[in-house]
């Protein structure tokens, strides 16, 4: 088990009046599992993909990520787990825009402590594992939406992270492009092994590539289905 | 991520706003230009002072006199020591007296005082200044060692003369200085000032002339009832002597205020017939007790000042030293300096506001990137530290030219103050930038930078990744 969430509950406050994000949330995901959510916006999606990835602190409940409570951690270990545990990818990409493809990927390579010297190596060959070999030097605005998201894509892989989660990754794109990024993160699930929790809106996708399908319904799940339930 | 790479990451951000960068820098710059300078001129008031001082060799010496009734301690009521003092006879200053200070441990040597008003001829050029007896031991220590061309005095009964620089500057004869090159103003050339090899003066005649009293004539005069004019009163005496040595011009402005013009040996200028400042008393003196207005007493070292001072007050004689009043000097300059530390630190607190608020735009600018930084695993600490970073660095680089813009102002400044106020024609120097200006200056104005950024920094740290995110 890589992921085990427990009556994750994350209520937000707007003066005194408590507004619920997330109601009593409870799911296991298996090392290698591609996972899926999907709900309408405002379901709390993004919410629970923020608690995982640790960007954003329960108000109860855990998180154990490999056994480890997430939900417990400091600010500090929090940044830890951002930078060695688990990879984001946004559907805005949330690349520095005056940064080149390579100094994006060399950024989190900065941070996951890899020396100077080995970075721009590292860098340039997990640009070229998602194709990108002769966009290094591009800054963001220079790139097509599929390659800007597929920087994005390298840059969570750079410090080799055991889960990728993507929060709606094609939602900017068409629907060629869309395809190829799904493509290449069921690519890196099934060949690489990392696990993947993505948000989509696209149902009849989620259905197709996820071994589970999470619904979210204001905050609560309203139905889990494995794909052996699938017809 | 080591330190290392959040330094260069906080420089490739500062890069990144060139522009901003550029004029916060400026804030800084013109803040350390202006405290640099105000303290450098405190500073550079008080090097002359005590370069004068140490010149002079005033920190090892006393000045020797018989014991005064102190007016102002009188005055005030204060009758501390004074019991039977006029009772008791004053130690006069003889030879007997200044063999008996030589021989004190510690001191190296002690001389009379002998300075006595001369005119001096030397082709043609005429001057009246104060000529000084000195013994030739003097030779080996400041401010006599420093000579510009020949030697000093051998013996002390040698018909030779150690002149000043600037006393041949009076003349209107330049000795040529290649350390210092004097720029004469439009009035030097007028008056005829020209400059000569200093090695031609050496070995020429010096006359000079001083007056005594006419005894005979004053006698004569008082027996017939009659008012002793100037002529027959006085005696003027022409002496002949060889310049063998000239002094260098003295590098601070208050050098050549202390003692005399030209300086010969001792038993030379003794044997001169003279009028000596106290000469007048001579006149009333009964007992004819060759005694000296006051003694010169130089120390082997510094730290035998103190020593040496009671054992020649046991004596029963008074000494007065410039280095009895350097901790009330050093004093009244750490005000001076304090003062213009504070008016240029006023400009620098202004630069930090300025640090401060551009930091806090470059947050607002940056909030998004700080978001990602965050996301893809950088801590509070580190996006902390890089915000810190960026304001020290802009400290440390102006710090740098601020120093830079200091000394430069000071160099017009003096440029300026000395054409305004030539003196002697050489330019005196009237900042100091020591090192402890320059490290001081730099690590305050780090500590301020630092300072300014710390909110910032903090603030940066404290911004929440999900919000950031969502910031356009």
């Amino acid at each position: 088990m890589i992921l085990r969430v427990h009556n994750l509950c994350k209520s937000y406050y707007r003066g005194k009046l408590e507004i619920p994000a997330l109601k009593n949330v409870s799911l296991d995901i298996s090392e290698g599992e591609f996972v899926s959510i999907i709900g309408k916006s405002g379901s709390g999606k993004s919410t629970l993909l923020n608690l995982i990835g640790g960007l954003d602190t329960a108000s109860s409940g855990n998180i154990f990520f490999r056994d480890q409570d997430i939900s417990a951690m400091s600010r500090k270990e929090l940044a830890r787990h951002r930078r060695f545990s688990v990879g984001m990818i946004f559907q805005s990409f949330n690349l520095i825009p005056s940064r080149t493809a390579l100094e994006n990927i060399s950024l989190a390579l900065t941070f996951g402590g890899v020396p100077r010297r080995q970075r721009k190596a590292r860098a340039e060959d997990v640009i070229r594992s998602v194709g990108l070999g002769h966009r290094i030097d591009h800054k963001p605005t220079e790139l097509s939406g599929g390659e800007a998201q597929r920087i994005a894509i390298a840059r969570a892989l750079a410090n080799n992270p055991a889960m990728v989660l993507a929060d709606e990754p094609t939602g900017n794109l068409d629907s060629v492009t869309s395809s190829e990024i799904i493509d290449l993160l069921q690519e890196l699930n099934q060949k690489k092994g990392i696990s993947i929790l993505m948000i989509t809106h696209d149902q009849e996708t989620a259905s197709r590539i996820s071994n589970k399908v999470i619904r979210l319904v204001d905050g609560s799940i309203a139905n889990e289905q494995g794909k052996t339930s699938m017809p | 991520m080591n330190i290392s790479d959040m330094i260069l990451l906080a420089i490739a951000n500062l890069f990144r706003t060139k522009l901003r960068t550029t004029l916060t820098l400026l804030g800084v710059v013109i803040g350390i230009g202006a405290l640099s300078s105000m303290v450098s001129l405190g500073t550079g008031m008080q090097k002359n002072l005590t370069d004068a001082f140490l010149e002079n060799d005033l920190f090892t010496s006393y000045r020797v006199t018989t014991k005064n009734i102190d007016l102002e301690q009188i005055s005030g009521g204060n009758f501390e020591n004074m019991e039977g003092f006029l009772d008791k006879p004053q130690t006069p200053l003889t030879d007997s007296i200044i063999k008996i200070i030589s021989n004190i441990e510690g001191v190296q040597y002690a001389f009379a005082d002998i300075q006595f008003p001369v005119q001096l001829s030397l082709e043609g050029y005429d001057i009246k200044l104060n000529a000084q007896g000195l013994p030739a031991t003097s030779g080996q220590y400041k401010p006599y060692t420093n000579l510009l061309a020949g030697t000093f005095f051998q013996t002390d009964n040698e018909k030779s003369v150690v002149v000043k620089w600037e006393t041949f500057r009076k003349m209107g004869l330049v000795p040529l200085d290649k350390d210092n090159l004097v720029v004469f103003s439009r009035e030097d050339s007028l008056k005829g000032f020209k400059v000569v090899d200093p090695d031609s003066l050496l070995g020429k005649e010096l006359v000079i002339k001083s007056k005594t009293l006419n005894p005979l004539s004053l006698a004569i005069s008082t027996m017939g009832g009659k008012v002793p004019d100037e002529k027959t009163a006085f005696r003027e005496v022409e002496t002949r002597l060889h310049i063998c040595g000239i002094l260098k011009k003295s590098g601070s402005f208050a050098g050549q205020q202390f003692r005399g013009g030209i300086y010969i040996p001792m038993e030379t200028a003794d044997d001169i017939p003279k009028l000596g400042f106290s000469s007048i008393w001579d006149l009333f003196d009964e007992e004819e007790v060759d005694s000296y207005g006051s003694v010169y007493v130089r120390a082997k070292d510094i730290q035998d000042m103190e020593i040496i001072r009671k054992d020649i007050e046991a004596l029963g004689l008074h000494t007065f030293s410039i280095a009895d009043q350097l901790e009330e000097i050093k004093k009244t300059f750490l005000i001076i300096d304090s003062l213009f530390g504070a008016i240029g630190s006023v400009a620098l607190i202004i630069a930090a506001l300025g640090i401060i608020n551009t930091m806090l735009m470059s947050i607002l600018e940056r909030t998004r990137e700080i978001g990602i930084m965050k996301a893809i695993g950088g801590s509070e600490r580190e996006i902390k530290f890089i915000f810190f970073v960026e304001a020290g660095f802009i400290g440390f680089i102006g710090a740098i030219f601020g120093l830079g813009l200091g000394w430069l102002v000071t160099r017009l400044a003096n440029i300026i103050l000395n054409a305004r106020f030539p003196e002697e024609g050489i330019p005196v120097d009237l900042f100091y930038f020591p090192w402890w200006l320059l490290a001081g200056a730099t690590a305050f104005s780090i500590f301020i930078s630092l300072a300014a950024g710390l909110y910032p920094a903090i603030r940066a740290a404290r911004i929440d990744p999900v919000k950031a995110l969502r910031h356009d």
